[in-house]
């Protein structure tokens, strides 16, 4: 293995590669203090070289499921280990439906809309409906809600968990004299985990924290950001950078969702766009951070109703569904509970 | 290539003073000794009083890269190797066989580039379902998007089947499933590791899946790359070079078919290119672009490079349930 196949700094690998060290297995055989005196580098720097080297040329043969590498599966283990997970209903069954029975877990999925489509709406109902206890058939998580807008409202939080408690019930049904203490609305909200975001470097910074604080709080099932994009449609000149930030930011999204096996839901913005001598209405962001996500779903309006359209998904097809969002949250269209819409 | 210290063990000729004559020179590795301009030292070796062992020494160290070099091959024995060793592995949709003449060639690197929800994932898995199936051996599959599905890989394989398949079908789903290898990697370190650790698997002969490695997938490439492209510094392009440096050592070694899949985006004038830029596009062997008509629901795929089929003529396919 080549030298600048290492994470390490662009000035040690030229030190290295200028002090005759090309492979990996010339590193193999020198010591600390020989090293940090052929690269005229301190002692403790040596050491790091050596330690990230030495992680990185280890060959492990032994008698593993699988040999080809370390921390692979085969696809049947992640089957069956897949058919075992839960999903996060968002409210509505015809929109779980078309979702493969509500947001998976270990997938990040970007929700995009029009401003009062009800992407809060559906950001807030995913923060309590992902506390459902198990014994009802939710995940029984805690919820991570970032929000760059401003736009969350804790009175509203507060009506949407008592409507989706005493539907829990009522589809169990179960008296509401028996409602234990951790099944209060208070709880559901104590239980989401806040955070108000002033610009992108501390969405960033944020974001770097949070695989931190998700090892303190295992229990957490979901992170929703709401939004996105706000932030950064505001403060970025150049766009290269902006592509390359992001980027950066949706692979650190992906691998917090592997790795805590939760689910990530980013809200996005709309933004028009020219193509083919007309205006139309497509996410924000760009056409990089499209393939940053594993799931899309666009919100839009049709007439006075709201739809719901799965535009990407690696394993469901482009479907649309009529929601509503009424004052106990997102449920199925009835045509009792039409909103007007505000013009 | 090791630094100069390192042969001092295995030729004693190369000793310390021999070493240290070369680092004068500012000759410290093998390689240093490969750019310095041989006449130039045996000239400066004989001003030395040890004039004699230096050039020995030199001598020894020329004999070491003359071991290094590979062998050569003539054309006719290429042509052999290429009929018996590198096959065409089926992605399972006749349309982009009959484009790519036959399938996925082992020993090469083959893109698959498209816009957002073009099916690029939806060919990955179709192809690693088919290869797995024809047992030719194990599949790596590389996820960087949280996009591997074995739950659609199931109900591709139900899809599949049919009355002639006397195989059972749990068992039939079982065998393909597990010789399907899903990893996930989140950034383009993890990737340099894995591929080198994949190297060196090969080499030590996987024992327990009782096969090799045929297929490697990896969906996406730009994934990884995008975060540390541009800017001022030249790491990341470095980065992705060696990446693909290694990709095609990798297939050509262990005669090993790649799979990679690259996203689009707008250059000059709105036009959708590959992403990645002019350094990347000589990386692959053949790319192949997707595009998707969302209301007709059908799928073009066009060559838009390869070894020896023409470029440019699309053909259409459809993604099923």
């Amino acid at each position: 293995m080549e030298i600048s196949c290492l994470p390490i700094s662009a000035s040690h690998r030229a030190k290295l590669l200028s002090a005759g060290y090309t492979t990996l297995s010339s590193l193999s055989s020198v010591s600390p203090p020989q090293l940090s005196r052929d690269l005229n580098v301190a002692l403790q720097e040596a050491v790091d070289i050596l330690k990230v080297s030495s992680e990185s040329c280890r060959v492990e043969v032994q008698d593993g499921a699988v040999e080809f590498c370390k921390g692979a599966q085969t696809a049947w283990d992640m089957l069956s280990e897949e058919q075992a997970l839960r999903h996060i209903s968002t409210g509505s069954g015809d929109l779980d439906s078309i979702l493969g029975g509500g947001i998976h877990c270990k997938e990040v999925t970007e929700i995009g809309g029009v401003p009062g489509i009800g992407k809060t709406q559906l950001g807030i109902q995913l923060a309590i409906n992902v506390q459902i206890p198990y014994d009802f058939g939710g995940l029984g998580g805690k919820a991570i809600y970032i929000d760059t807008e401003g736009s969350f409202m804790a009175e509203r939080a507060y009506q949407i968990a008592e409507a989706s408690i005493l539907d829990t019930f009522d589809n169990f049904g179960c008296q509401l004299k028996e409602i234990p203490e951790k099944l209060k609305a208070e709880s559901f909200l104590a239980n989401i985990f806040y955070f108000r975001i002033c610009s992108y470097t501390e969405q960033i910074a944020l974001i770097n924290y949070l695989d931190q604080f998700l090892v303190e709080h295992k229990d957490v099932k979901i992170v929703i950001i709401d939004s996105v994009t706000f932030h950064f449609r505001q403060d970025f000149d150049d766009l290269a950078l902006r592509t390359r930030v992001l980027g950066g930011m949706s692979q650190k999204l992906m691998n917090l969702a592997k790795k805590f096996s939760l689910s990530v839901v980013l809200m996005n913005q709309v933004t028009t766009k020219f193509t083919e001598g007309s205006f139309h209405l497509t996410l924000a962001l760009g056409d990089s951070w499209s393939h940053s996500c594993t799931n899309r779903v666009i919100l839009y309006w049709n007439g006075n109703d709201r739809y719901a359209y799965l535009d990407k998904s690696p394993y469901l097809r482009p479907a649309s569904v009529h929601f509503s969002v009424t004052g106990k949250g997102i449920r199925d269209a009835t045509s009792q509970c039409k909103r007007v819409r505000m013009m | 290539m090791p630094p100069l210290k390192n042969l001092e063990v295995e030729f004693p000729i190369i000793d310390a003073n021999f070493q240290l004559f070369c680092a004068s020179n500012g000759i410290f590795s093998v390689e240093d000794f490969l750019v310095h301009d041989i006449y130039a030292l045996t000239v400066l070796a004989d001003r030395e009083a040890n004039s004699e062992v230096l050039k020995q020494g030199i001598a020894q160290v020329h004999s070491i890269v003359d071991k290094l070099h590979q062998p050569w091959f003539n054309g006719l024995e290429l042509l052999e190797d290429v009929n018996q060793n590198k096959y065409f592995l089926s992605t399972g949709c006749e349309g982009i066989d009959k484009l790519l003449g036959g399938g996925l060639r082992q020993g090469q690197l083959t893109e698959i580039v498209g816009p957002s929800s073009s099916g690029k994932t939806q060919v990955c898995l179709c192809t690693a379902l088919h290869v797995a199936d024809k047992n030719l051996g194990a599949v790596m599959y590389l996820d960087t998007c949280n996009s591997f599905s074995p739950k659609r890989i199931a109900d591709m394989i139900s899809q599949y089947s049919n009355d002639f398949i006397k195989e059972g079908k749990e068992r039939r789903l079982n065998r393909i499933m597990r010789s399907i290898i899903c990893r996930s990697v989140f950034d383009i370190f993890e990737l340099l590791g894995v591929l080198n650790e994949l190297a060196s698997a090969s080499e030590h002969k996987v024992k327990n899946l009782g096969t090799r490695l045929c297929l490697l997938i990896i969906d996406s490439i730009s994934f990884l790359v995008t975060p540390i492209l541009g800017g001022k510094d030249s790491q990341g392009r470095m980065l992705m070079s060696s990446c693909g440096t290694l990709l095609k050592k990798l297939a050509n070694e262990h005669n090993i078919s790649v799979l990679v899949t690259n996203h689009m985006v707008r250059g000059e004038g709105g036009i959708l290119k590959p992403a990645l830029g002019e350094s990347w596009k000589s990386i692959p062997h053949v790319q192949l672009q997707l595009s998707c008509d969302r209301v007709r629901n059908i799928c073009q795929a066009t060559v838009l490079k390869h070894t020896f089929m023409a470029s440019g003529v699309p053909a259409e396919f459809a993604i099923h349930e």
